[in-house]
């Protein structure tokens, strides 16, 4: 089978609608090709709206039977590529007791849920008050790592769960990038929340922080967010 | 040791399916209640689908049951940059429907050597759309499609047959049959979009 052939079977292939033996050689074929990729993202976009179409509620005891069977079926672990060590010395050197980080496996909402949205300033300035009246409230500045002309500052509390971030002077991301911060524990970096800076440079952000840190960084990413950092540690506070 | 690791990703942004997507990956890391409110969400699109394909009810059931069942163990490799979480689902969910379709097609002509490929069903969608706007909207789009276009689809989507099947079916070239299901989900893709 060509090249020019296997492309072809992109839409078959969303559909499920090739043999075994085809459907193994386009497998093969469109995990490299970035074309055959975007068409087999797409069209199952598209069947799923189909799917949608079709709607139909299952038996009403089928949800119940669901639930008894996931609560005693074990989940699979993610897949997680060969780690690529973050350049930065501070990281490398600092803190030993984050070795378990290297089968880092990060798995989190991008701050959909819990985020506590401020409808404004004052909500944000109100929640900040709160946060820094807890008898454990903390705040650190974020240190640049490299040539960022921004500033971020984060504060939180343990007992209350929450946590507030500062942002100022801060470039707009490139295209199709946004800022995005993570919580960094000794088990696991949390992706909390992407960030998108305000016309004048800033980010009043108040936020559930779920555990305790042992460092807050901001890395750029896609703009829709990614659960596995990939960028670069540009803003990093070690608590 | 570094605190962060990174892991190399396609550039391409992920697309992150607000709710459905975000319940998915609470699930995956053992919230079961986020997965009861997935099921909520999305179970009448993968019981839709499911039942389509399959027709029986008794077994659409089954299948919708074991569909879920792997979603929960998968969730955790939910990949947001290779699609939506519907569209996860939902390709799960015609997956499965497919294999117990061509297992029981498969037991069925070892029983039965003279076998041959079942009459298509030609209900179509368009028989069942109800007044809902999702079902309006795929309505429209699928008659945007020609009758050969859309006959290749629904044979394949619904009736869980290979194109080479289909081009058994219908008495044309495989070849043809391949470009009318491409051409086919191109023009749907493009009434209906392909995001999430």
């Amino acid at each position: 089978m060509n090249d020019i052939d296997v492309h072809h079977l992109a839409a078959a292939y969303a559909l499920d609608a090739l043999d075994q033996r085809e459907c193994e050689a386009f497998e093969a074929h469109y995990e490299k090709c970035d074309v055959c990729h975007t068409d087999v993202i797409a069209f199952r976009e598209t069947m799923a709206h189909v799917g949608d179409s079709l709607a139909l509620p299952p038996s009403p005891s089928l949800k119940d039977r669901v639930l008894a069977d996931i609560a005693i079926t074990r989940q699979l672990s993610p897949l997680v590529a060969p780690p690529i060590p973050l350049v930065s010395r501070r990281f490398q050197t600092s803190w030993p007791a984050l070795a378990a980080a290297a089968v880092l496996v990060v798995v989190l909402v991008v701050g959909v849920i819990t985020f506590t949205r401020g409808a404004g300033d004052d909500s944000f300035n109100d929640q900040l008050a709160l946060v820094l009246e807890q008898p454990d409230a903390r705040m650190i500045d974020l240190a640049v790592q490299g040539e960022f002309p921004g500033t971020f500052k984060v504060a939180w509390s343990q007992s209350m769960g929450s946590a507030a971030l500062m942002g100022e002077n801060l470039p707009v991301a490139p295209d199709g990038k946004a800022y995005e911060l993570w919580l960094v524990t000794p088990d696991e970096t949390m992706a909390m929340y992407v960030l998108d800076p305000a016309a004048d440079g800033s980010v009043h952000r108040t936020f559930d922080a779920p555990a305790e840190p042992t460092a807050w960084a901001i890395t750029m990413e896609p703009k829709a967010g990614v659960a596995v950092a990939t960028g670069d540690i540009m803003y990093l506070a070690e608590v | 040791m570094s605190v962060l690791r990174l892991r190399a990703r396609q550039p391409e942004p992920p697309q992150v399916d607000d709710w459905a997507g975000s319940l998915l990956l609470r699930a995956g890391r053992g919230d079961q209640t986020a997965f009861a409110d997935l099921y909520d969400e999305i179970a009448p699109m993968v019981n839709g689908v499911v039942r389509k394909v399959v027709r029986d009810p008794s077994i659409s059931d089954e299948v919708t049951q074991e569909v879920f069942v792997e979603l929960w163990r998968l969730a955790a490799r939910f990949d947001g940059s290779k699609g939506s979480a519907r569209s996860w689902a939902a390709t799960l969910a015609h997956r499965r429907a497919i294999d117990r379709v061509r297992s029981e097609q498969a037991s069925r002509d070892r029983q039965d050597r003279d076998a041959t490929l079942t009459a298509p069903s030609h209900d179509s969608v368009v028989s069942e759309v109800e007044s809902t706007m999702d079902r309006a909207r795929v309505r429209r789009a699928l008659s945007q499609l020609s009758e050969l276009q859309r006959e290749a689809v629904e044979l394949a989507y619904f009736g869980g047959h290979t194109y080479r099947e289909v081009a058994v079916m219908l008495g044309v070239a495989e070849g043809t049959v391949k470009s009318r299901i491409r051409d086919g989900l191109i023009r749907l893709r493009d009434e209906l979009g392909g995001e999430a």
